[in-house]
């Protein structure tokens, strides 16, 4: 279950001012040109917008999917600790 | 000196004149002024202060996914770089290892350095935007330049006040002339204002001050009714290559860069001193091999400051001698402000473009001369048809730098 992805794939389209149509989950960052700093950028503004904090980690981040996810796992703890 | 020949194949500008070399050098001859009443993004504002502010949209130079990497700072250092690069056509050379990027700015990314201060003692947010660092080191705008051009060369930057980019330009100069590279993209940038940085120079009492419908004659260099000066924003550069390079491209050559002085005054850490001035103008004569009375023309620093035109004046009379009776002498200022670590590098552009077309720029405003101020500053007109061999600019900083370059005819 995702709760995530609408809004990576929004905020991606606008950094990038791609249409929100060409990027799924399965899209690849690299093909978009996302580069590591735009992940860095983005991260920033979902911790903004979803008032988390992910720290340090950074996971293997390839497809938008895995954005998502690694977004979702804070929010299912955030849901869990509330 | 011996050492190669130095000759410009490209210029680029964007100011508070508008975009483009060309098109600010017209506006100077036009006498028009850029200078408006300042307004800063946000609500904090600083009253009755006029400013030489960049009002209309900037080309499109960068992705949006870019953005973020980019202070205001570095996006107008690549839309004057990418100017100059694109005229001198040097993109089709190939090995760009020989190439370098040398580039001046006094304050690099004010806005980005102020917007976390804002985030972290204002909004208290805790932290910063991720790119603050990036946008705001103050080489972002020369490392961003090098990486488009894709120039592997040297690439070193310059934070000397308002002489930042004139002396950019000159240490390319020598960088070339000495043999180290074949070409170097060099000049400068500035985009300091900003509530914190504009309050700063405000405390200072440097400023002129200005009444709504007067704003766009506040900086009045050589005139009595001075009021100081006018603080700006813009990005100017000149593509300096070897005289070889230039002829193995078949580029198109515009002028040479036949001399280069720089000295400090170590007198005082604000107050100019003529002999300082002097020495750098003399230095920058030695290297050129030429007279006083070979230079038609000089750009003067003429900042506005009642201190600042007086040691000007002396000092231009100091180096040249009995040429300063004959030689005409402008400062731009009066249409783009200072634009502290652009200036010198958008006021050699000026400079460049005086000496190929034969047309002077005025200094703008001056109908109240300065009688201690007793050169031929050029008021009010351009003066058109007026061919020289060689032309000046001279660019002075707090802190006591100064620097002096001169262009000559290519023959």
């Amino acid at each position: 279950m995702t709760t995530s992805l609408s809004t990576v794939i929004n905020l991606l389209a606008k950094a990038l001012d791609v249409p929100e149509a060409s990027i799924t989950g399965q899209t690849e960052l690299e093909s978009l040109g996302a580069d590591s700093l735009t992940v860095i950028e983005l991260i920033f503004d979902l911790e903004e917008k979803f008032n988390i904090q992910i720290g340090d980690e950074r996971p293997n981040l390839v497809v938008v999917q895995d954005i998502a996810d690694h977004i979702d796992s804070y929010l299912v703890n955030l849901k869990a600790a509330s | 000196m011996s050492g190669r020949r130095v000759v410009i194949t490209g210029l680029g500008a964007v100011s508070s004149l508008g975009i483009g070399a060309r098109h600010n050098f017209q506006q100077t001859l036009n006498g028009h002024s850029g200078i408006g009443m300042l307004e800063l993004p946000g609500n904090h504002q600083r009253a009755g202060l006029p400013a030489a502010q960049i009002r209309m949209p900037l080309p499109e130079v960068i992705r949006t996914a870019e953005q973020a990497q980019f202070d205001r700072n570095a996006l107008l250092g690549w839309i004057a770089a990418s100017e100059a690069l694109q005229q001198s056509g040097a993109m089709a050379d190939g090995d760009a290892a020989d190439s370098g990027v040398f580039w001046g700015t006094g304050m690099g990314g004010a806005s980005t350095v102020e917007a976390g201060y804002v985030d972290l003692f204002v909004e208290n947010k805790g932290r910063v935007r991720p790119m603050s660092v990036v946008a705001g080191m103050n080489n972002a705008a020369a490392a961003q330049i090098a990486l488009r051009c894709q120039f592997r060369g040297t690439v070193n930057n310059y934070s000397s006040a308002c002489v930042s980019s004139a002396q950019a330009i000159g240490e390319a100069y020598r960088h070339i002339h000495h043999g180290y590279a074949e070409r170097v993209l060099a000049g400068g940038s500035e985009a300091l204002l900003t509530y914190g940085v504009v309050s700063a120079w405000d405390a200072l009492r440097v400023l002129a001050g200005a009444e709504a419908g007067q704003a766009q004659r506040a900086c009045r260099p050589f005139a009595q009714d001075r009021a100081g000066l006018v603080l700006g924003e813009a990005s100017a550069a000149v593509m300096l290559e070897s005289l070889e390079s230039a002829q193995r491209r078949g580029a198109t050559i515009l002028a040479e860069l036949a001399g280069y002085g720089a000295s400090n005054d170590a007198t005082h850490i604000t107050k100019p001193d003529a002999d300082g001035q002097a020495r750098a103008m003399a230095m920058a004569l030695r290297h050129a091999g030429l007279d006083g009375a070979d230079i038609g023309y000089i750009n003067a620093h003429g900042a506005g400051t009642a201190a600042g035109d007086l040691a000007e004046s002396q000092s231009i009379r100091k180096a040249l001698g009995a040429a300063a009776d004959k030689v005409q002498v402008s400062s731009t200022k009066s249409m783009h402000g200072h634009t502290l670590g652009a200036a010198g590098a958008l006021e050699f552009v000026m400079t460049v473009q005086a000496l190929a077309s034969g047309s002077l720029p005025p200094t703008a405003f001056l109908e109240q001369p300065d009688p201690q101020c007793d050169l031929d500053f050029i008021p009010l007109k351009a003066r058109h048809g007026q061919s020289m061999l060689a032309a000046m600019s001279n660019s002075f900083a707090f802190g006591g730098s100064n620097v002096s370059l001169i262009v000559r005819q290519f023959n």
